[in-house]
């Protein structure tokens, strides 16, 4: 195997694993702080991306500056989603931490209603953004780096550093790990938790908002582009550790580059069943993920 | 004790039949001269295939707003054809049921559909089962008239035949020219179609003496092709045979410009995503040049009369959906006027009159000819021999017709080989 | 921000409501009051009076399309039912059910293919199959917890799918890969479990049904049903008093994948066509899931009443939305399961077994 070739696959691996690592930090955060497994992940990053496309096609933003408008979009809409379907799941379920069960359960009839009206309102066909920046690729040595990617890449390495330093420093950042460790001695010491709880959903969805922004101009855009995403989040979370936010990072890149290095010796078709194989393996082993504790 | 329980039980089942038979719409009597004559069509409207079964739907109704605007089938009076769609949502069991409800309840005249080969296959079973025609419509499943059925008819290619088609045109293209490529990479989408695909190049392939450097498959919706295309780089193909869907067609042929992918005789692609219009909208033509596309319509077609019936239904097409006809719009149109020419010699809705005046089609002119085709005539096992796609270059931003040689406008001058990328404008 | 342990539940010992098992050391089923034992038999003549009505019906209606209907609810009923006896009784949601669909499917059809084996034979050699494959799943996924057993499950089935579909043979057996397999028509034959007619389609699932039903009520007042509660109440103080969770969740399985796997034969023989997009994809597992829970999980007729519900709801929007607006009748269900999940957790059966309950004639046991 020419090791050239080998160390372009590894750099591919690593750029779209960390993609990878940075759609997945919000539904690390979700589930770390309000134990629900959000199904529809995916879903809210297909409505970003196509935020994203719509911008661009009405009113001419491109992409990268639309993330102004995307962010604070998909934030309300997460908001939103949290406060007028999920909650009341949580309220009724009080007694206990919120069956995980249902939430998923829910969280998928969210997927199901949120990707179809996403196909009525925008009809099946594929679209596309492109950016007005004339990026051209980056080369390390003899290895062409896609510019867009890189960005993306970058922007996920940023974000989860930033999104760490709030969580640590900051009184909202800090409440919301409260909440996290114990929700009912966080209520006790005066934090409003279902504020929390909307607040952390909508920031998970700010990030998909800030992702759906720098991959439209590489991803094809459709209403079931949300769904294989999604479970990749799952497997990048999993593999990670859950609530772990480098371990999102960290996850992303394994299977990243799992992933572009296990291609290069096997059909990609095999390559999704080994990458399967690995998620079932970290969950029986180290069912914590590689940056969790255990 | 026993009574509320098995009450309830029997209540629900009561219930369950009394909504159902409420729900049957009473069924027509077949004797009077109908006013209107159902056709159903099993098409995908939802789930990944919903872009064609959206394109078809609408060459289908403009079609029948033709017709009937035309004076419907003269020789039923008049008779108007009113069109009942069913989503397969790309399900075998799914498309069954609609199979069924169709023909029981609807009472459909004569069936059409369904793209999804997996729904084609079973679907049709039904319809066979039932002695109700029905004119397959975009599924390539070689199986699906091979079956020695009476009932099942087919206008559009087989999966062989594609893959002739493309090794066809290669081959012509070197007769002209005296060069062509030796060795061959296939890259396909994992799934039926994908997969059918790849194996009958494979086995032409070897016919006709070619050697095959890669056979990749990669499953559905990626996001990334960087790794395939190494392996593409490594293996260095002369010339590369793509199956993809829209989705990934456009990744891979836009990462296939940004690494400046050199294929000295070009990129083959078997339709799919090259063949739905809403691809060319997404993706810049630079990353399409010199693509060359097999598609079950000739883009610039040049047979026959420019019927006024073609200009009305681009038109039209193109106002509903936003974008030009594609070939699946094209079949579904040309699969009305078949049935519409079937109807006038059947000189009756019942379905065996129907079937019969369906097996003797023999079309050599007017709209039915939409799909590019020069003859429908329907073998013994409901095939249309005479069917054939077009393989186009894309030249100039515009997909002209490169076979077959006498489908070709003789100012269209193939590019063979394919400039490398840095040799392009 | 701590993070959850898959392997282990945060929540206090709340045993959940209508069961309180009483554990005991040398545990034997308990013996029922005479009114509990009164009203299980009336469950089990419930099933077989109702399969018996059922079975009348094609007596009575002849319509073909109507009962294709009806053999498709009930195909998602037994379905629903065989998902439940594990999920329900476990209270772990398995997403990859069909995957023992699949095999039920595949070895089917491939026995009668490629041996001749009648597929009265082959159903339950695909159903061992089938329950072999969801012991080797399930020794290790069961020390999961929540929705990692959930997506692990996912994962299972998602892995084999992609095999199949990837693999046109295997050991000299066809898979066929992507395209699957049909059944190849023989007309009417009893061996072959091939009509023409509706009828005998009908029966045969309804019979069926009946027995997933009546394998259920036999959960409910068996040792394992037993076990199966006490594990679901507070699975660490089962296992301190000595009962094995994973035997017990195992042998359910078992059962579940075998009767799924039947299932999966029978659709094969129904649709004469088997693929491993939607035999072993996660819609059907979905489905399956759904209907009993939308039912009422972890009783003996919520599936049915699930299926009852969904199926020919699904068939009316798709056929009165489906052809106008792409994606409506999905829109549809997804808010009934959102709604079913919020304002009925205990599924469908709830309202109607409190109805019965005041009525003094419970199904349930106290």
């Amino acid at each position: 195997m020419d090791p050239l070739i080998l160390s372009f696959a590894l750099v591919n691996g690593l750029l779209i694993g960390g993609i990878y690592g940075g759609v997945a930090l919000g539904l690390s955060l979700i589930f770390g702080v309000m134990r629900v497994v959000n199904f529809a992940h995916g879903s809210l990053l297909m409505l970003a991306l196509y935020a994203a496309f719509w911008l661009q096609a009405l009113a001419g933003i491109d992409p990268y500056a639309s993330v102004v408008v995307t962010v604070p979009l998909l934030f309300a809409v997460g908001f939103l989603i949290q406060s007028v379907v999920i909650a009341p799941l949580i309220r009724r379920e009080s007694a206990l931490v919120v069956e995980p069960l249902s939430a998923l359960l829910l969280t998928a009839g969210v997927y199901l209603v949120i990707d179809n009206l996403a196909l009525m309102a925008f009809g099946p066909d594929v679209r596309s953004a492109s950016t007005g920046l004339a990026l051209a690729p980056l080369m390390l040595g003899p290895i062409p780096v896609n510019s867009q990617r890189l960005i993306a890449f970058s922007a996920a390495i940023l974000a989860a550093i930033l999104l760490s330093l709030w969580l640590r420093s900051t009184r909202l950042g800090r409440a919301i790990r409260a909440t996290a460790q114990n929700r009912d001695a966080a209520a006790l010491s005066g934090i409003d938790v279902p504020l929390i709880y909307a607040v952390t959903f909508g920031i998970g969805a700010a990030l998909l908002g800030l992702f759906g922004s720098l991959l439209a101009t590489f991803i094809p855009i459709s209403p079931q582009v949300g769904l294989s995403f999604g479970i990749r989040s799952f497997i990048v979370v999993v593999l990670g550790g859950i609530g772990s936010i480098p371990g999102s990072i960290v996850g992303g890149l394994v299977i990243g580059v799992f992933e572009a290095l296990a291609s290069q010796f096997v059909p990609a078709t095999s390559a999704a069943i080994l990458s399967l194989g690995l998620f079932v393996l970290i969950l029986l082993v180290r069912p914590s993920g590689l940056m969790g504790r255990a | 004790m026993t009574t509320s329980l098995s009450r309830r039980t029997a209540l629900a089942r009561g219930a369950l039949a009394l909504t159902a038979m409420a729900l049957a719409a009473p069924a027509q009597a077949q004797t009077q001269p109908q006013a209107e004559i159902p056709v159903g069509w099993v098409l995908p409207l939802s789930g990944g295939s919903a872009a064609i079964g959206q394109q078809a739907r609408a060459g289908v109704q403009i079609a029948v707003e033709q017709i009937n605007a035309a004076g419907g089938i003269k020789a039923l009076n008049g008779a108007k054809l009113k069109l009942v769609f069913a989503d397969s949502q790309s399900k075998p069991d799914i498309g069954v049921s609609e199979t069924e409800r169709l023909i029981q309840r609807e009472n459909v005249a004569v069936m059409s559909g369904a793209f999804n080969s997996a729904v084609t296959f079973p679907a049709t079973e039904v319809a066979e089962r039932y002695k109700t025609p029905w004119i397959v419509m975009g599924a390539v499943k070689d199986e699906i008239t091979e079956r020695n059925f009476k009932y099942v008819f087919r206008i559009n290619n087989k999966a062989t035949y594609d893959a002739r088609e493309q090794l066809d045109a290669m081959d012509l293209l070197k007769k002209e020219t005296g060069q062509g490529p030796k060795t061959l990479a296939i890259f396909y989408e994992g799934s039926d179609w994908g997969r059918s695909h790849a194996a009958n190049v494979r086995k032409l392939a070897k016919e006709r003496g070619y050697t095959l450097v890669l056979d990749e498959a990669a499953p559905p919706n990626q996001v990334d092709f960087s790794a395939q295309l190494l392996k593409i780089r490594a293996a260095r193909p002369d010339a590369l045979i793509a199956a993809f869907y829209t989705p990934d067609h456009l990744l891979l042929s836009r990462q296939l410009l940004e690494q400046q992918l050199n294929l000295p005789y070009g990129v083959h692609s078997v339709g799919g995503g090259t063949e739905d219009p809403s691809f060319y909208k997404a993706i810049s033509p630079k990353a399409v040049a010199y693509y060359f596309v097999q598609e079950d319509r000739q883009v610039d077609a040049l047979q026959g009369a420019r019927l006024p019936e073609f200009t009305d239904v681009e038109t039209k097409f193109k106002a509903q959906l936003g974008y030009d006809m594609s070939a699946y719009g094209a079949q579904g149109f040309a699969v009305m006027y078949v049935i519409k020419d079937a109807l006038e010699r059947a000189r009756s809705a019942d379905r065996q009159a129907l079937r019969d005046a369906v097996a003797a089609t023999d079309i050599t002119a007017g709209p039915a000819l939409y799909a590019g085709y020069q003859r429908i005539k329907f073998d013994e096992q409901g095939q249309n021999t005479f069917a054939h796609g077009a393989i186009s270059q894309n030249l100039n931003g515009q997909r002209r017709t490169v076979w077959p040689a006498e489908s070709r406008s003789p100012e269209t001058k193939p590019a063979w080989p394919v400039p490398a990328f840095g040799a392009r404008s | 921000m701590t993070t959850a342990h898959p392997g282990r539940p945060r929540r206090p010992f709340v045993p959940l409501p209508d069961e309180t098992p009483t554990l005991s050391l040398g545990a034997a089923a308990p013996r029922r009051p005479h009114g509990a034992r009164a009203a299980g038999a009336a469950v089990l003549g419930a099933i077989l009076l109702g399969g018996l009505a059922a079975a009348a019906l094609p007596l009575v209606v002849q319509d073909a399309y109507f009962l294709h209907s009806c053999i498709v609810v009930l195909f998602f009923a037994y379905m629903a039912t065989a998902w439940n006896f594990v999920c329900g009784y476990v209270g772990q949601l398995s997403i990859g059910h069909a995957m023992f669909a699949g095999v039920g499917g595949y070895a089917t059809v491939l026995l009668f293919t490629g041996l001749g084996l009648s597929p009265w034979l082959g159903m339950p050699v695909g159903g061992l199959l089938a329950a072999l494959l969801s012991v080797v799943v399930g020794y290790p996924t069961f020390r999961l917890r929540g929705p990692y057993f959930a997506l692990t499950t996912i994962a299972f089935a998602e892995m084999i799918r992609i095999w199949v579909e990837n693999t046109d043979s295997v050991l000299g057996i066809p898979l066929n890969g992507a395209a699957g397999l049909t059944v190849p028509l023989r007309g009417e034959s009893l061996a072959a479990l091939q009509f023409n007619g509706k009828a005998p389609y009908y029966w045969v699932i309804v019979a069926l049904l009946v027995g997933a039903l009546a394998a259920t009520w036999w959960l409910e007042r068996s040792k394992l049903g037993f076990y199966l509660k006490a594990i679901r109440g507070d699975r660490d103080a089962a296992e301190s008093l000595g009962i094995s969770p994973a035997r017990y969740q195992l042998v359910a399985l078992a059962i579940s994948a075998f009767m799924t796997g039947i299932g999966g034969g029978f659709y094969a023989q129904f649709f004469r066509y088997v693929n491993a997009e939607r035999l072993i994809g996660v819609d059907l597992s979905i489905d399956m899931a759904l209907m009993s829970i939308i039912g009422g999980q972890g009783t003996v007729f919520g599936p049915l009443l699930g299926a009852v519900l969904l199926a020919p709801l699904a068939e009316i929007t798709r056929g009165s939305l489906g052809g106008s607006l792409l994606g409506l009748h999905i829109v549809v269900y997804g808010i009934i399961l959102m709604l079913a999940v919020l304002y009925l957790p205990k599924g469908l059966i709830a309202p109607l077994r409190a109805v019965l309950a005041r009525a003094g004639l419970g199904g349930g046991r106290r």
